[in-house]
């Protein structure tokens, strides 16, 4: 097997070990020189002369509203840290400083264990110094060796509105979120990382990068000077994100929504912009910032109103009769329905040994398709939705976006359920429903969740006919268009149409959305969603249009009653401030 | 069986085992001091991670060991092909801090390409050792050239050149054992040279002179030689007006290929605290855990690739010299070997082991002193890391088996 002969000749293993000879020695030469022939210069070089490389911190980008107005700001603070290797006694030093400073010895002592990283390496010992603090710090500098301060700019929200719920909010890097973020992070500890909302999705954007500056310092750690040759790098600020908020219309339904539970979301179908998003009860946004006091946080956390939810992207309801539009337009684009065909609406319908009950006690007498929408007529929906197969009807919803993400540019957003035979197969058994369920569906109840923004979405689609936007915060980003279903156009026409009637016709249930303007059409669809929390869900899912400007609404108020009694009135004072003489008094007053 | 076994122990080098033992000790003798007195939560993290890596490495070194030599050399090949399927492998899963280089089984981080490294010499020990291969024959390097260039090119799309220079290494130290000409080995390593001092005006007339005198010494034929010469200059001569053609990304992108480890804060301030540290040791070293400088933490890897900064401080120039002496020991004592093995294929393994580790010996230190550009390579034995422990010590398994003079 290993037979082949190893002949080396003598030369060959004299040339190798003169050659692994040879590195040594080069190598060896070098240490030589270093450690022995140069140890003085280098010796002084290590002990009176340290360069220590100085982060400077960068701030972050603003956020701004459509108009310019700052909503998420920056101011500076100070923040002190101590070199452990070169105080002299932690507990004096925590001493003196809590007594230029006031701050709480014990504190100073938690903190410099909770950022201690190595001997040589700043540990912070507090935050949200002011500079009287740090004025007097500076007096006493030669009892404080080891001690340094640098500027930290913390988030301030100039703006009078909240907006919690996309604005998002920083939070500090601490050994947990460092060992997540792994290895190659230019992340420190006590950096600020944007961990929710518009601050975590543009993070990358809005973050600057730290700069570099190399000090030389001496034994105790004074300051000597600059380095000379050493490049500093100046540190680079984030940059600024221009939101497509509207801060006067999101202050407005931020005092509408103020004693509700419930959301109110505005946006402009054909750009997919958000004018306003309002999730109610919300909390300050600069909860997260540390200036909160414990009993504040435990209320906002126990609260069972759960002021941290985003109900918009992440509340799940039943959309009720406002899905109504669903089916009708099924029925209308598969020809399925005569117009001027009637129902006998008397309050109920019997199928099978259940009935199903109209919302009006007394029904609504004879209804054909356009009244049986303006009215909002269970009855004339429970007899039409089965003329639609289940699957057609789930695969409509689909194609609307419903049951998924619509992929706006927060960092959670939930996908809701749209029921399909298989689903009703595995959740109540082969045999355990009947195609009476359908009934439900189509008037938006039963297993059905939707989100606000699934509603926005698909609204959006409908006022456009098909050629809606992402839904989308970012004013520079490039949005692209939603995914629709084909339809033709008189379809589109007819429900536009028929949504138009709910606003305008005498009977209509959303006549409270109207704000009487000339020149200004509104149309929607209101609907009362019963849920098992108590009083019904109030939905107003809508459009207004004026000349070329189109923009939607969709407002919910949880357990608020009738969608046309309280959630169209809400409706009603946006399209005010819209097309009202509000809106053009905020915009001059910007410029 | 169990009588072989003893025998083989009883015959093995052992003042080798016990040399690596030393540094392996060094080593965490110097990450004891780094991990001591990083105070509260982290004590002894490091030392204590690489005091249980030892077990599995000791552990492997006797498994390799114990493995008779003439079933290394009938699985050569198979083991070259799992090493290059493995070198593939990170392509296909999650890319770790953008770049394919970790596979994540067990604690380990398994990183292939170490393996890979000393699979490779026993692929290509194998084939020089099986033919009767004319070596002074130029189309006998074609093949030994492509065994190593085909694992080296994998590698170097993860992006890691240095490693793939790493993996390189042996090929000539094996090449010129096996008995090819010197001239050859200069014609394959020229274009390298040529490329790389064409970017200084005076390397690279130095190199024209020095190209010259080889080529006649070399004795080739007229023509060839005419060939070889202006050959070498012309892409000497090219290289740079190809750079300049080149987008700045794409430079950036090469530059990045030989340092992939490119520290944003800038190597040089890197190496300027490496010889501070080293230079402030003097002759006997600041004392165990008090080398303020290496404890400044400004050196990123100081456990793995920057060890020897820590070991020169606190111990001086008289522990450095032990190490460096003791790794020559080392290598010199496995080209020994190889020249006193009784059959090829032995000689030839221990030949390319030897030069893997010289390889990693002089970068990792010439580096540490500035001597050359950063590069992220850890010293063997003495650099933190458990990957890299455990393939060192499977390599000395393979020496001390290659190293026993009887017949298998």
């Amino acid at each position: 097997m290993l037979k082949a002969e190893n002949l080396v000749p003598h030369r060959r293993l004299v040339v190798v070990y003169g050659v692994v000879i040879f590195l040594t020695v080069i190598l060896l030469g070098r240490f030589f020189l270093l450690q022995i022939y140069r140890y003085e210069k280098y010796k002084l070089k290590a002990e009176v002369n340290r360069i220590r490389a100085v982060t400077i911190n960068a701030p972050r980008g603003l956020i701004v509203d459509r108009y310019g107005d700052r909503l998420v700001d920056n101011y500076p603070t100070f923040v002190i840290t101590a070199i452990p290797g070169e105080i002299g006694s932690k507990e004096q030093l925590f001493k003196k400083v809590s007594s230029c400073t006031g701050i709480d010895s014990m504190d100073l002592a938690a903190n410099y264990h909770k950022y201690y990283r190595g001997r040589f390496i700043p540990a912070r010992l507090a935050k949200d110094l002011s500079f009287a603090q740090i004025s007097i710090l500076e007096e006493h500098k030669l009892d404080l060796a080891g001690l340094q301060y640098e500027q930290f700019p913390e988030r301030i929200y100039p703006s009078p509105i909240r907006g919690s719920h996309f604005l998002g909010y920083v939070k500090e890097v601490d050994r947990n979120i460092r060992d997540r973020l792994g290895e190659k992070t230019h992340y420190e500890l006590g950096d600020l990382i944007g961990w929710q909302g518009l601050e975590k999705v543009y993070e990358d954007q809005l973050r600057g990068h730290k700069g570099i500056s190399y000090l030389e310092v001496d034994a105790l750690g004074r300051i000597v000077g600059r380095v000379n040759g050493e490049k500093e790098i100046p540190p680079t600020p984030g940059r600024d994100l221009m939101v497509t908020i509207d801060a006067t219309l999101q202050g407005l339904l931020e005092d509408e929504l103020r004693n509700y539970r419930g959301v109110a979301l505005v946006s402009e179908p054909r750009t997919g912009e958000i004018l306003a998003y309002v999730s109610a009860p919300d909390y300050p946004p600069d909860l997260f910032t540390g200036a909160t006091s414990v009993e504040e946080w435990n209320k906002i956390l126990t609260d069972s109103d759960r002021p941290l939810l985003d109900r918009i992207s992440s509340g799940l309801y039943p959309p009720g009769s406002t899905f109504k539009i669903v089916t009708l337009l099924a029925l209308l684009e598969n020809r399925l329905v005569d117009p001027d065909w009637t129902v006998e609406c008397t309050g109920g319908y019997i199928l099978g040994d259940r009935e199903f009950r109209c919302w009006k006690e007394g029904g609504h007498g004879t209804v054909n398709l356009r009244e049986a929408l303006i009215q909002s007529c269970n009855v004339y929906y429970y007899q039409v939705v089965q003329k639609l197969s289940f699957d057609q009807w789930a695969d409509l919803c689909s194609e609307f976006g419903f049951g998924k993400p619509v992929g706006i540019d927060l960092p959670s957003e939930r996908a809701g359920l749209i029921p399909t035979p298989d689903y009703m197969n595995s959740r109540y058994g082969r045999w355990g429903w009947s195609r009476g369920y359908m009934l439900n569906l189509a008037i938006g109840q039963g297993d059905i969740v939707v989100t606000p923004l699934q509603m926005a979405n698909f609204i959006n689609i409908i006022a456009t006919a098909g050629k809606a936007k992402r839904l989308h915060f970012s004013k520079s980003m490039t949005v692209d268009y939603v995914k629709t279903p084909v339809l033709r156009a008189t379809t589109w026409r007819k429900v536009n149409d028929l949504l138009e009637g709910v606003v305008y016709d005498q009977h209509g249930t959303g006549k409270a959305a109207d704000p009487r303007i000339k020149g200004v059409v509104i149309a929607g669809k209101t609907g009362t969603a019963e849920n098992p929390h108590g009083e019904p869900h109030a939905w107003f899912v809508g459009y207004g249009k004026k000349g070329d400007s189109l923009t939607s609404v969709v407002i919910l108020i949880e357990n608020g009653g009738h969608g046309g009694a309280v959630a169209a009135p809400i409706a009603r004072k946006i399209f005010a401030y819209l097309y009202g003489p509000g809106k053009q008094l905020a915009a001059q007053v910007t410029q | 069986m169990i009588l072989t076994l003893v025998k083989k122990i009883s015959e093995i080098q052992y003042w080798i085992l016990i040399v690596v033992l030393a540094m392996t000790g060094i080593g965490m003798v110097s990450l004891y001091s780094i991990s001591v007195h990083q105070e509260i939560t982290f004590i002894s993290n490091s030392f204590l991670k690489q005091l249980f890596f030892l077990i599995p490495a000791l552990v492997s070194l006797f498994l390799v060991l114990f493995i008779p030599r003439h079933v290394i050399h009938k699985y050569s090949y198979v083991l070259y092909f799992m090493a290059v399927v493995g070198i593939m492998l990170p392509y296909f899963g999650n890319t770790v801090a953008g770049t394919h280089r970790w596979l994540d089984i067990g604690p380990f981080g398994f990183q292939p390409s170490e393996y890979a490294k000393w699979i490779m010499v026993i692929a290509l020990a194998r084939y020089l050792s099986d033919r009767t291969l004319e070596m002074g024959h130029l189309s006998s390097l074609i093949i030994p050239c492509i065994i190593m260039i085909i694992p080296a090119v994998i590698v170097l799309k993860q992006p890691d050149l240095g490693t793939a220079l790493i993996m390189m290494t042996p090929l000539l130290p094996m090449l010129y054992w096996v008995g090819a000409r010197p001239y050859h080995l200069f014609l394959l390593t020229a274009p390298i040279f040529s490329v790389l001092t064409a970017f200084h005006m005076i390397s690279f007339t130095a190199w024209t002179i020095i190209m010259l005198v080889i080529i006649y010494m070399g004795k080739p034929r007229l023509v060839m030689g005419v060939v070889t010469y202006f050959g070498n200059i012309f892409l000497g001569l090219l290289a740079p007006v190809i750079w300049n053609h080149l987008e700045t990304y794409q430079r950036n992108r090469i530059l990045t290929l030989f340092n992939p480890e490119l520290d944003p804060l800038g190597a040089a301030y890197q190496i300027i605290q490496s010889q501070t540290a080293i230079g402030s040791g003097g002759f006997w070293g600041k004392g165990w855990g008090q080398g303020t400088q290496t404890h400044l933490k400004f050196l990123p890897v100081q456990e793995s690739d920057f060890v020897l900064s820590v070991l020169g401080e606190e111990f001086g120039f008289i522990m450095i010299a032990i190490l460096l002496i003791g790794f020559a020991w080392l290598v010199l004592k496995m080209v020994r070997l190889a020249y006193t093995s009784k059959d090829r294929f032995s000689g030839l393994v221990l030949i390319g082991i030897a030069s893997i580790f010289m390889s990693h010996i002089f970068v990792n230190t010439a580096m540490t002193v500035g001597l050359i550009p950063v590069k992220g390579l850890p010293l063997p034995f003495v650099s933190y890391g458990g990957s890299f422990l455990l393939s060192c010590y499977i390599m000395i398994g393979l020496v001390l088996n290659f190293g026993i003079n009887t017949p298998d």
